[in-house]
């Protein structure tokens, strides 16, 4: 699987980089503090970059990218902001819940401790450099997480609900790359996507909603630095979307080797047999859920993210374009 | 081994430790099982004996469990997963610090060496997380049978129940229930819920080497007094008799006043077997095939309908 491939360059070298930084890190006897809030050493709470947003929207692409940079990193999917979802516990909000607001000083500063000590286990090299965090499976906790670490960047990775939820739609059929993926864990293959695709569809364009609304709601509480990236600019202009991106963020990057950056991550330079329906880089066309999707699911994924897609799609329901 | 050597060192370094000033890991006494075992009824006689306070359904269980069992478990071996296993003593240190910053906070009194019953069956589903971050602490697994469990919860989640009033008080309406359109289903969800977290419950007490007592809901109903002196015992808690037998005469069920017992109420009917009267035969042959290793295990004398 590509993305596998992707992750095992990451993990390799990772692990080199972690043994030598400790092995340096032993013999000068300069072994991490603990939590404190201040992590000296380690990764700074302002060079982590948040990537939100959902499934399927190039996080992947655009955090190969990011990682790119000298002294870059990327946390691959730490699913941290699911633990801290604050939607999953509405009903529970008395003062003896753990996350109750009468004690939100207390318990903001472990889970910034929580987040720190697991990125600085993880990257403890990362000595000034910048690490981004690609985190849209766990959205639905990006306002505690961005309250948590007031000092760190974000970025909102958004794309048409419509082609979105296409692309789950292909990714969990029959011989997809997660009904695949799903099946070499061991866990249920069969997929909502093959029984009852209208049910699957409305439910993904549930979870979109949930998702990338939590993390609007973020990015609007978000008094640090911040950026709107859209898929779809990503796809349009890449090399120029990604300026504006580290321009947004204050974070320097060298011109040219951003150029090689993105010429070696585009499109065009995937083998063609790793694309296509079914496997993890589809199509990467926007607009195509106008193929993809039957008219009713295009209203079903209308109707349910209607307040995203007016703000951030704004041209108006597919029967309005013509 | 050097990565071996840091990650012990990080783990229980003394700041790590999670020692706070005054409060003892080994003075908190986690409740766990699940909902409708009679751990309200528990919890308030132990929180009310002198030199205790309770910490009601702090969900901390929930917070990490759910997704660690439930939601990615499948992740566990991938090391950029925050709960995966190459990190584990890092992250149960972290939750280590989480309960115990959040339990000092809230009940500062318990510095001085009191002990501190957290009620936690809700969040039983993360029961062996808490419990290895914690193994000073001292552990109760309340145990119910499951038939009486979803027969409690299927009487809780009908129209107008105490639920429903529960989540008015909280300026909300209760929405529809499958307990009313589709009972069979909610019968399998609720013995799916049951193994979910008694299961988890179980595993933590087996894997726990610190204090712990196993105790059946309707051991307590029979002889409230002699099971709540067995359960101090286990736990090596101290505790003046007198005062524990007012506390078990002042929460008795027969000191509930009538209007507060019946269907649809948070007290029911208190009664150990009453799914017999409350579950259809096929309810029963659900719940018996969904819960089954775990009934045979608490419950090895099994009476069907």
């Amino acid at each position: 699987m590509p993305d596998f491939r992707f992750r095992k360059v990451f993990d390799v070298v990772r692990d080199v980089r972690v043994v030598l930084g400790l092995e340096a890190g032993v013999s000068r006897g300069a072994l991490p503090e603990p939590a404190d809030g201040q992590h000296p050493g380690g990764v700074a709470p302002e060079n982590m970059i948040w990537i939100f947003g959902t499934g399927r929207t190039g996080s992947t692409w655009l955090a190969a990218m990011m990682e790119e940079p000298k002294g870059h990193d990327v946390w691959f999917e730490p699913r941290v902001g699911t633990i801290f979802d604050p939607q999953r516990f509405q009903r529970h909000g008395g003062k003896q819940f753990i996350l109750a607001s009468q004690y939100k000083e207390v318990w903001l500063q472990s889970i910034r401790n929580f987040i720190l000590d697991g990125a600085n286990a993880r990257f403890p090299e990362s000595n000034g450099g910048y690490l981004a965090v690609k985190e849209p499976g766990g959205s639905v906790g990006a306002g505690l997480i961005m309250e948590a670490l007031p000092e760190s960047g974000m970025v909102l990775l958004i794309r048409d609900p419509r082609d979105v939820v296409a692309s789950w739609l292909d990714a969990t059929r029959k011989g997809g790359w997660q009904t695949r993926r799903r099946g070499e864990g061991g866990r249920r293959a069969e997929s909502l996507a093959e029984t009852n695709p209208n049910a699957f569809v409305r439910r993904h364009a549930e979870a979109y909603l949930q998702h990338v609304g939590s993390a609007r709601q973020a990015y609007d509480a978000h008094e640090g630095r911040k950026v709107v990236v859209r898929y779809e600019d990503l796809r349009a202009d890449t090399l120029a979307t990604m300026k504006r991106m580290y321009g947004e963020l204050g974070v320097p990057v060298d011109q040219a080797r951003l150029v090689q950056t993105v010429e070696k991550h585009s499109w065009e330079n995937i083998p063609a047999e790793e694309k296509g329906e079914g496997k993890f880089y589809r199509k990467a066309t926007p607009q195509g859920w106008r193929e993809d999707l039957t008219p009713h699911q295009v209203r079903t994924v209308e109707r349910i993210t209607a307040p995203l897609l007016e703000e951030f799609y704004p041209t108006g329901p597919a029967e309005q374009e013509g | 081994m050097i990565r071996d050597a840091w990650r012990k060192i990080k783990g229980g370094g003394a700041s790590s430790t999670g020692e706070r000033p005054g409060l003892k890991p080994e003075n908190l006494v986690w409740v766990f099982g699940t909902a409708r075992t009679g751990s309200s009824w528990l919890s308030a006689m132990m929180g009310e004996m002198g030199g205790c306070s309770r910490w009601h359904e702090p969900l901390v269980g929930h917070l990490f469990g759910n997704l660690y069992y439930v939601r990615a478990g499948h992740r566990s071996e991938d090391e950029h997963f925050i709960l995966g296993a190459r990190y584990r003593e890092l992250w149960l240190g972290m939750v280590r610090n989480f309960v115990l910053d959040s339990a000092a906070a809230r009940f500062p009194e318990v510095a001085g060496g009191r002990y501190l019953i957290v009620k936690e069956p809700q969040g039983s589903v993360g029961a062996p997380l808490l419990m290895e971050a914690l193994p000073e602490s001292r552990m109760i697994l309340l145990a119910r049978d499951p038939r009486d469990v979803v027969a409690s919860n299927l009487d809780a989640h009908k129209k107008d129940t105490w639920t429903a009033d529960l989540m008015r008080k909280g300026g909300k309406e209760k929405p529809p229930s499958l307990a009313e359109s589709s009972p069979d289903a909610f019968v399998k969800g609720q013995a799916r819920r049951y193994v979910r977290d008694v299961g988890n419950a179980k595993l933590a007490y087996d894997a726990h080497r610190g204090r712990k007592v196993l105790i059946k809901y309707e051991d307590l109903r029979a002889d409230t007094l002699g099971t709540i002196k067995r359960i101090y015992s286990d736990l090596e808690i101290s505790v003046d008799e007198g005062e524990l037998a007012r506390s078990v005469e002042k929460h008795s069920w027969e000191n509930i006043p009538e209007e507060e017992k019946g269907e649809g109420k948070f007290h029911r009917k208190a009664t150990p077997g009453g799914w017999r009267e409350d579950l259809t035969p096929e309810q029963v042959e659900i719940v018996e095939r969904v819960a089954g290793p775990l009934l045979g295990e608490l419950y090895p004398v099994r009476s069907t309908a």
